[in-house]
């Protein structure tokens, strides 16, 4: 397993090669230029050609780029152009945020899920799979922004339960969470479902029951269990997929989390802050994928990582 | 990578990890439990704006929140007033000895919200660190005709200029800052020590601003203690917090015109609507040979109905513009050409020009917001309906500004926010003045009576004899149509009804929420952070 793990964390390498290269090509051929964002309207060609220098940006674009891989290497993300601090420091800054809001997320996505599926998984055809589905449909439905206020006007301002808006304690969570779950749970829910319905009938199923165990003990002890490697396989691609999709929520919530910097960043044409945010997120989507690698290990003890 | 293997060995590690990978996640998760959430303090004011400031610092700050937010900090030597005149602020009294010399005489008794007094010498040191080259200030374009700024004495500046130069108080706006404060950047304060009525006492980017009253700074009995900003992104959010109590007050980009209505609704909120300086306009690319001809050009301003646009998607929230300077402005002259909404005209017009229907779309430029993209749409179907096509590019900003300043459209629509002298026709209709030297003629305009009218109008000190030349410069404009002018955007303002004091300025500043209080008790705040 070490050996498994050595060789995916290596493996980290070319993919950050990838998205940098990727992000540094993209960013660099759109349109727009920081020194104008940064020297406005009226500013004298000669203090754009200074400012220019100064950032390196009147060097060969290749130079460029070498110049910011050694900086990589060397661990320095750079420093931002726009807000004169450095990359590195600003997403420590604001990873977190985004960090603690998608777990929530994920975490809100699978308390939803799993009772949805089970009831689902257990009675297909019957009315709570025709319920719990529906509720499924409406949540893959119903976008982030219309979501989250209308939970904001119920919860927050017609019951006074729980805060509007910012990050603060567990109670800031709650309605981030769930706006940015919603669409994974239910997504997870169907899955969930489809795979129950195809592990109740199995023979280990019918074995279960034949010694003596009720059908819903068969199906939460075995039938779930089995049922689960292809969920989880979900999870971890629609986990990443969480992670980036926070941007939205964060506006949404006002959220201080990375999506937002990385927007004001793009805005600016903050080639660094762009490519360190960019970075962030690419190797959160691995990681969280070789942690769900990890997770099948768990889920279904047949399974071995080589 | 998958394979089946035998049994149930290392079951227990595998659990273990499980374990562990449960546990990090809700730590992650519940780590939320031990963050102190950031509250109002009790009596300050909460202001909800849409974005972050980018910087506090006056010697760089630029965009429109952050000098909002910077001029409760900071004081500068003079202000502009709501007629659009200078008034002095740190300068008692002003004098002009000679076209190109100004004399402030500084107010006495002055202190920075860290207790040192203010003095000729701090201003001097704001200017020289401006225009120092390593600081990149925005601000420094602003000084290029900025010949000396010395301190005569503790409490006098005398400033002289390139040439006789009438704008010249413009450049004596810069908010000042104590001498040997830092260059701004890593390791500097977010906002230095200010004179202004208030000074920053806490500072979260895209979360809140906080300011607290500078003690130093004499105050109205019962004006607030202090101001937060709050970065609210989301239009509808904004609109339920000022709804619900919990915002206290919020402006122009804070409010969205479709939102106005409920909020009007509310008995707790005052909806202020004032004549804005916000100049929106439709620019013509003269590179193209078809918009070369004024024909073509009047027949696109006749074919726009403007009345139609702003009674029904700006919901009556601005005013049919005649040229840039509104009518607020000391110059304004609205005896122009004007066009109004006439699709036949605009047909025969092209027609006599020979322009071709079924030529190159014309490429419109826009930038993504939800009103533009509305707006290019509207635009692009009254141009139809007279047998012109056009393209939409509709991009976010950064490219936006790109295609504009490279001339990369035939017609772009942008605005200009908070007009104020009209030395600004010289940057944006001077054929000298393209981006590439400086300036903001996009469109590659060029009129020799145009460059002879802006440049007298600069070197004209005499009002009266300013004031003609302008006037010539707005009828030459409405008749050469660099520019379709569009309308002049509203300020709206949506606040509390218990807040009293607050004067809206046809250019958006804040200023008088300084000397703005509460006339009844502010009750507990609901609970939003």
């Amino acid at each position: 397993m070490i050996r498994y793990l050595a060789r995916r964390l290596l493996a980290l390498v070319p993919v950050a090669l990838g998205v940098v290269t990727l992000t540094f090509a993209l960013i660099h051929l759109v349109p727009g230029d920081p020194v104008s964002a940064m020297l406005g309207d009226y500013a004298a060609p000669a203090d754009v050609a200074q400012m220019r220098h100064a950032l390196g940006l009147d060097r060969p674009i290749g130079q460029q780029y070498i110049g910011f891989l050694y900086g990589l290497a060397h661990g320095d993300l750079g420093q931002s152009i726009s807000q004169h601090e450095p990359v590195a420091r600003l997403i420590s800054e604001r990873f977190p945020a985004t960090l603690e809001l998608t777990a929530a997320g994920l975490l809100a996505a699978l308390l939803i899920a799993f009772p949805l599926g089970l009831i689902a998984g257990a009675n297909p055809g019957g009315a709570g799979d025709l319920g719990a589905m529906g509720f499924a449909i409406l949540g893959i439905s119903v976008p982030h922004l219309y979501l989250g206020p209308l939970l904001m006007i119920v919860f927050s301002l017609d019951l006074g339960w729980l805060p509007l808006t910012g990050r603060g304690g567990l109670a800031h969570l709650v309605l981030p969470a769930i706006t940015l779950g919603t669409a994974l749970a239910a997504i997870v829910a169907r899955m969930l479902r489809q795979s129950l319905v195809q592990v109740v009938g199995a023979d280990y199923m019918r074995t279960a029951r034949s010694k003596g165990l009720s059908r819903r003990a068969a199906l939460i002890r075995h039938g779930l269990r089995n049922a689960l490697t292809p969920v989880i396989t979900l999870i971890g691609l629609e986990a990443g997929a969480l992670l980036t999709g926070s941007i939205i929520t964060e506006m949404i919530f006002s959220w201080p989390g990375l999506g937002r910097l990385l927007i004001t960043a793009i805005n600016n044409r903050d080639y660094p802050l762009v490519e360190g945010c960019v970075l962030t997120f690419a190797l959160s989507y691995v990681i969280v994928n070789l942690v769900t690698d990890f997770l099948y290990r768990a889920a279904d003890p047949r399974i071995r990582l080589e | 990578m998958e394979t089946v293997a035998g049994g149930g060995r290392q079951a227990a590690r595998r659990r273990a990890c499980a374990r562990a990978a449960l546990a990090a996640w809700c730590a992650i998760t519940c780590g939320a439990c031990v963050k102190p959430a950031p509250a109002t303090p009790s009596g300050y004011l909460q202001v909800d704006i849409n974005t972050s400031p980018a910087a506090l610092d006056p010697r760089i700050a630029a965009d429109a929140i952050s000098e909002r937010v910077a001029e409760l900090i900071y004081d500068s030597l003079v202000r502009i007033g709501r007629d659009g005149n200078f008034y002095g602020d740190l300068a008692a009294s002003i004098e002009r000895p000679s076209p190109v010399e100004i004399i402030f005489h500084l107010r006495h008794g002055v202190r920075f919200s860290d207790g040192r007094p203010l003095t000729a010498r701090d201003v001097k040191y704001t200017y020289d660190s401006v225009l120092d080259p390593a600081i990149q200030s925005i601000k420094r374009a602003g000084l290029v005709e900025l010949a000396t700024l010395r301190a005569a004495d503790d409490y006098t500046i005398v400033m002289t200029t390139r040439r006789p130069y009438a704008p010249a108080l413009a450049m004596a706006m810069l908010g000042v800052v104590p001498a040997n404060t830092p260059a701004p950047g890593a390791g500097a304060a977010i906002a230095p020590a200010g004179s202004g009525p208030f000074a920053l006492a806490d500072f979260r980017r895209d979360e809140t601003v906080t300011l607290a009253r500078n003690v130093f700074n004499a105050y109205p009995a019962g004006g607030v203690p202090g101001i937060v900003f709050k970065i609210v992104p989301n239009a509808t959010v904004r609109a339920l917090e000022l709804a619900e109590g919990i915002c206290d007050f919020t402006e122009n980009d804070g409010v969205q015109p479709e939102l106005i209505p409920y909020l009007a609704a509310k008995p707790d909120l005052t909806i202020v609507k004032s004549p804005g300086t916000t100049y929106q306009y439709l620019i013509f690319n003269f590179r193209d040979a078809r918009l070369r001809d004024p024909r073509v050009r009047q027949a696109i301003a006749y074919a726009i109905d403007r009345e139609a646009i702003v009674a029904s998607l700006l919901r009556g929230n601005a005013r049919v513009a005649t040229g840039m300077l509104a009518p607020e402005d000391w110059a304004y002259d609205g005896a122009v050409t004007r066009y109004p909404y006439d699709p036949d005209r605009a047909r025969a017009l092209l027609e006599a020009a020979g322009y071709d229907a079924r030529a190159r779309p014309l490429r419109l430029v826009y930038k993504t917001t939800p009103e533009g993209s509305r707006l290019a749409q509207a635009i692009q179907a009254m141009l139809r309906r007279v047998g012109v096509a056009v393209d939409i590019h509709i991009n976010e900003f950064a490219t936006f500004y790109s295609d504009l300043r490279n001339g990369n459209f035939d017609l772009a629509a942008s605005q200009w926010v908070g007009v104020g002298d009209p030395h600004q026709y010289y940057a944006i209709f001077d054929s000298r003045m393209t981006p590439a030297h400086g300036g903001n003629n996009r469109g590659d305009y060029a009129n020799p009576r145009m460059d002879q009218l802006a440049e007298q109008g600069d070197a004209t000190l005499d009002p009266a004899a300013r004031r003609a030349i302008y006037g010539a410069v707005q009828q030459l404009a409405a008749d050469d149509l660099p520019y379709v002018s569009l309308w002049w955007i509203d300020n709206v303002a949506a606040y509390n009804r218990r807040l009293a004091g607050f004067a809206p300025y046809p250019n958006g500043s804040l200023l008088s929420l300084a000397t703005a209080a509460y006339h009844a008790p502010r009750g507990p705040r609901r609970s939003a952070q």
